[in-house]
C-alpha cells in the first residue's frame, strides 16, 4: 500500500468551497478511509458489517450531511449534499443503517420538541440508536394513507396494535418510527400520527422476510398491545401524514441518481466483452441506445440538481426522474441477461468474478420500480399533479 | 427418420390430450410448490424417484421409436407434456434425459438404452463447449459446460469428432472431473473435463441425429417456458382480481388492465408459435424448415417468458419480491431456461438464415 497523500487541513466551511473543490475534498477522504473490502457490496449490508463505516463517518463529523451544524450535522446545502452522495455512490460505499440520519433526524429537527432533539439526535450521531421505518402495511402499500396500525390513548400512553411490512433492516434496529392511525373517523390522511418506539418494548415481534436476492433485508414487524409513552409522539396528533410526506420528495431525487445505471452499464460492457459480443453490430446498437439513455438521464438529473442549487424546492415532476432511472437500470440488467447465454441461469457471478454478475443485477433491478413509491404511483403523480389530468 | 406421423387430426388431438392428462401424475394442475421448494438448492436438485416415474410413464422414450422400446410419439405430445411440467416447475431433467435416449435409440444403441428409458440412470449429453450455441464441435479435450442437473448424472454422453463424423462415448460419472455450479432455480450446471480413456464408444455417426435432437430439445424447452409463463401469469391475474388498494381491486385500473392484456397477447403468440412448430415437425419438416420453425418458437418463448415473469413481479409489488411468494420461482426458472438450447438472439439469427425464401408474405 502506498501512503495516502497528506490530507489538507479541513476547511472551516465546506459550503464555501466551489463544487469541484468540494467534490475532490470529499473524494480524497472517502478513498483513504472507506474499507476496501466493502466496496460495491452485492447485497445491502447488515449493521454488524456496515457499522465500521458508520463510525468512521461519525468520527469525521460527516455522518449527517443534511443536518444543521448546531445539531452535529455538516450543514451542507442541498447541492453539496447531492455531490456528497454522488461521491459515496461513485466509490461503491455501502449504505449504512441510515434511517435515523436521512429520515428521522430531519423530521425531529423540523417538528420535534426541544427535549426530543436533545435526547434523540446525539444518539443517532453516536450510533447508540439505530432506527428503522414503519410505514407500509400488508394492505397499505401504494395506498399508504389507508394504513390501519392503530394507537389508542390510555392514560399517558398510546397502545399500538397492528402490523408493518417491508421494514428495512428492522432486525438491526433498536428504535422504530411509525405512522399510526389515531383517528378512525377522520379522512384517511388526517387521522395519522407519528410515533417513536423502542424495539424492545413488550409486544413487538420482528420476522425477517427473505427476498429474491435470498437476503433478509426486509422484515415484518408485529405490534400486540405495545405501550408507548405519549412523549414519544412527534409533532401534533393526527398531523403525521403531512410531516412524513414532506420527506418523500427528497427520496425521489436520490432514487433518480444516474449512478446505479452507470454502474450497471459498466457491468454490461464487461459482460459483452467476456461473451465476445462487444464488437457485434446488433449489440453495439443496443449498447449505444442504453448509453445515450444514460447520458440523457444524467442531463435530466442535472436539471433537478440545478434547481436545488438555486434553492428551489422540488415539485412532483421529480417523479419523472425516478421512473427514468429505475427503468433504465432494468433495461440494462435485462440486456445483460439476454447476452449471457446459459450464464443467465447461474445463482452466482460468472467464474466467481463479481464484475460479471448478470443474474445478481437482474434480480436486484426488479424492486427498483416497486420501492420508493412504485412507478405506477409515480406515473399517477405525473399525470395528475404535473399534467393536471383528472381522476 | 423424420417421416410425418400417422393418424388423423382428431387422433393426434386425442393423443396430445391424453399426454397432458398423464402429466398430472408428476405436475398436478393447481398443485402447490412445496415439493419444488424442498428440492431447491439441495443435491441433486430434483427427485430421482420422480425421474424414474417419468421413465415408467414412457416419457423419456416419448420420441424414441417403438422398435427401440420407445413410445414413438410426436413433438405435439412432447410439447404438451413439457408445457405441463413447466407449469408445475418440475425440476427433473426430462428434456436432457429424453435428448440422450432419443439419440441413442435412433442410432441403434441397445445396451444402455433400456436403463435410460426406464429412468434408472440419468445420462445427460455433454455436448456444449461454449455458452449460447447449438453447434457441437466435439473437441476431444474441451470442457463440456452447462450440463443440466449434472449432480444427479451417473453417466455422461460425450460427442467426439472423429474425422468427418461425430461419435458418441459414454463416460461414467465416477472418477470424472466434474465441477458443479448452482443455478437460480435451485438446480445445477456441471462442467465436465472429458477423459476419453475412461469412456466407451456407443455410437459411430451421430452428428445429424444430435443436431435434430438439439432442435427438438430447443422446442420442448420453449414449450416448458410456455407453461412457466402461463402459470406465472395466472398468479398475477388472480392478484389483480383480489388485491385492493384505493378502495377497489387493482385490476380495475386501466393501466394495469392494458398491461395484463399485452402479456396475454404474448402468451397467445408463444402458444401459437410453439404448437405450429411442433405440428410442422410432426408433418415431416426437416433441415432448414425444421430449424426455422424451432427457432421462431424458441426466440418467442425466450423473450416472452422473461418479459412475463418479470412483469408478474411488478404487478404484485413488494410481495412479488419475496422468496416465500411463488412469482419468484417462475422468474428464476425463466432465467435458467430462456437461453438454454439457444438464446432469443441466436434463434432470431438462425431463423433469418434458414427461413424458406418467399415466406415474407
Amino acid at each position: 500500500m502506498t501512503a495516502a497523500p497528506a490530507a489538507p487541513a479541513e476547511p472551516e466551511d465546506l459550503n464555501a468551497l466551489d463544487d469541484e473543490a468540494f467534490r475532490l475534498h470529499v473524494r480524497r477522504w472517502i478513498e483513504a478511509n472507506y474499507p476496501p473490502e466493502l466496496r460495491h457490496p452485492p447485497k445491502r449490508l447488515h449493521w454488524k458489517d456496515n457499522k465500521v463505516w458508520y463510525f468512521k463517518l461519525a468520527e469525521k463529523g460527516w455522518l449527517c450531511p443534511g443536518w444543521p451544524k448546531e445539531y452535529g450535522g455538516m450543514g451542507l446545502s442541498p447541492a453539496k449534499q447531492i455531490i456528497f452522495t454522488e461521491e459515496l455512490e461513485r466509490w461503491g460505499c455501502a449504505r449504512t443503517n441510515d434511517h435515523g440520519i436521512v429520515l428521522l433526524g430531519p423530521l425531529i429537527i423540523n417538528y420535534g420538541t426541544e427535549e426530543q432533539k436533545r435526547y434523540f439526535l446525539p444518539k443517532i450521531l453516536s450510533g447508540e440508536h439505530i432506527w428503522c421505518q414503519g410505514y407500509s402495511e400488508p394492505n397499505a402499500g401504494s395506498d399508504l394513507a389507508s394504513l390501519r396500525t392503530e394507537a389508542v390513548e390510555d392514560g399517558d400512553h398510546y397502545v399500538v396494535n397492528g402490523q408493518k411490512i417491508w421494514t428495512t433492516l428492522a432486525q438491526d434496529a433498536n428504535w422504530i418510527f411509525l405512522l399510526v392511525r389515531t383517528d378512525k373517523q377522520a379522512k384517511k390522511q388526517e387521522g395519522i400520527s407519528f410515533l417513536l418506539v423502542p424495539m424492545d418494548t413488550p409486544g413487538i415481534t420482528v420476522k425477517p422476510i427473505i427476498n429474491l436476492e435470498l437476503h433478509d433485508e426486509f422484515c415484518e414487524v408485529f405490534f400486540d398491545n405495545v405501550r408507548v409513552p405519549k412523549r414519544n409522539l412527534v409533532g401534533q396528533i393526527n398531523k403525521g401524514w403531512d410531516m412524513a410526506k414532506a420527506l418523500l420528495g427528497f427520496e425521489r431525487i436520490y432514487l433518480g441518481s444516474p449512478r446505479q445505471s452507470a454502474y450497471a452499464l459498466k457491468g454490461l460492457r464487461a459482460l459483452a466483452e467476456h461473451m465476445g459480443v462487444w464488437e457485434e453490430p446488433e449489440f453495439r446498437d443496443r449498447y449505444a441506445r442504453l448509453r445515450l439513455d444514460l447520458e440523457d438521464l444524467k442531463a435530466f438529473y442535472g436539471v433537478y440538481v440545478a434547481k436545488l442549487r438555486r434553492g428551489e424546492t422540488l415539485g412532483p415532476d421529480v417523479s419523472m426522474l425516478k421512473i427514468c432511472q429505475t427503468e433504465l437500470f432494468q433495461r440494462i440488467a435485462d440486456a445483460m441477461l439476454e447476452i449471457a447465454g446459459e450464464n443467465a441461469g447461474l445463482l452466482g457471478p460468472i467464474e466467481g468474478n463479481r464484475d460479471l454478475n448478470p443474474t445478481g443485477l437482474y434480480i436486484q433491478a426488479r424492486p427498483a420500480t416497486i420501492y420508493g413509491g412504485s412507478n405506477e404511483i409515480q406515473r399517477n403523480i405525473v399525470a395528475k399533479n404535473v399534467l393536471g389530468l383528472p381522476g | 427418420m423424420s417421416e410425418a406421423l400417422a393418424g388423423t387430426e382428431a387422433e393426434r388431438a386425442e393423443s396430445i390430450r391424453m399426454i397432458r392428462d398423464s402429466a398430472a401424475a408428476v405436475a398436478p394442475r393447481g398443485g402447490d410448490t412445496k415439493r419444488i421448494r424442498a428440492l431447491r438448492f439441495q443435491d441433486p436438485g430434483y427427485d430421482p424417484a420422480v425421474l424414474r416415474r417419468m421413465g415408467e410413464l414412457g416419457w423419456i422414450g416419448l420420441r424414441a421409436p417403438e422398435a427401440a422400446g420407445g413410445a414413438g410419439l410426436g413433438m405435439g405430445e412432447l410439447c404438451a407434456l413439457a408445457e405441463e411440467l413447466g407449469a408445475g416447475l418440475a425440476p427433473e431433467p426430462l428434456i436432457p434425459a429424453l435428448l440422450t435416449a432419443t439419440v441413442l435409440a435412433r442410432a441403434g444403441e441397445r445396451e444402455l438404452l433400456p436403463r435410460l428409458l426406464a429412468g434408472e440412470i440419468y445420462a445427460p449429453t455433454a455436448w456444449q463447449e461454449r455458452p449460447d450455441t447449438l453447434e457441437v464441435p466435439g473437441s476431444p479435450d474441451a470442457p463440456r459446460r452447462f450440463i443440466p442437473q449434472a449432480a444427479g448424472a451417473e453417466l455422461f454422453l460425450l460427442p467426439v469428432r472423429e474425422g468427418g463424423r461425430i461419435a458418441l462415448y459414454a463416460l461414467p460419472r465416477a472418477g470424472a472431473d466434474l465441477a458443479l455450479e448452482r443455478t437460480q432455480d435451485g438446480g445445477n450446471f456441471g462442467t465436465l473435463r472429458p477423459a476419453l480413456g475412461e469412456a466407451r464408444r456407443v455410437a459411430d455417426d451421430a452428428g445429424a441425429l444430435l443436431a435434430q435432437a438439439l432442435d427438438e430439445a430447443a422446442l420442448a424447452t420453449a414449450a416448458y417456458l410456455l407453461g412457466v409463463m402461463e402459470r406465472s401469469f395466472g398468479l398475477a391475474l388472480d392478484y389483480l382480481k383480489t388485491r385492493q388498494q384505493f378502495g377497489r381491486v387493482i385490476g380495475s385500473f386501466q393501466a394495469l388492465q392494458h398491461r395484463a392484456a399485452d402479456l396475454r397477447i404474448q402468451l397467445g403468440l408463444t402458444r401459437a408459435s410453439v404448437e405450429s412448430a411442433a405440428a410442422a415437425l410432426d408433418a415431416g419438416a426437416e433441415g432448414a424448415a425444421r430449424r426455422a420453425a424451432v427457432s421462431r418458437a424458441k426466440a418467442r418463448a425466450a423473450e416472452a417468458s422473461l418479459l412475463v415473469t418479470r412483469q408478474v413481479i411488478q404487478l404484485h409489488g413488494g410481495i412479488g419480491y419475496t422468496d416465500e411468494y411463488d412469482a419468484g420461482l417462475y422468474l428464476r426458472k425463466a432465467m435458467v431456461l430462456a437461453n438454454q438450447f439457444g438464446s432469443a438472439a441466436l434463434h432470431r439469427r438462425r431463423f433469418l438464415r434458414d427461413a424458406p425464401e418467399g415466406d415474407e408474405e
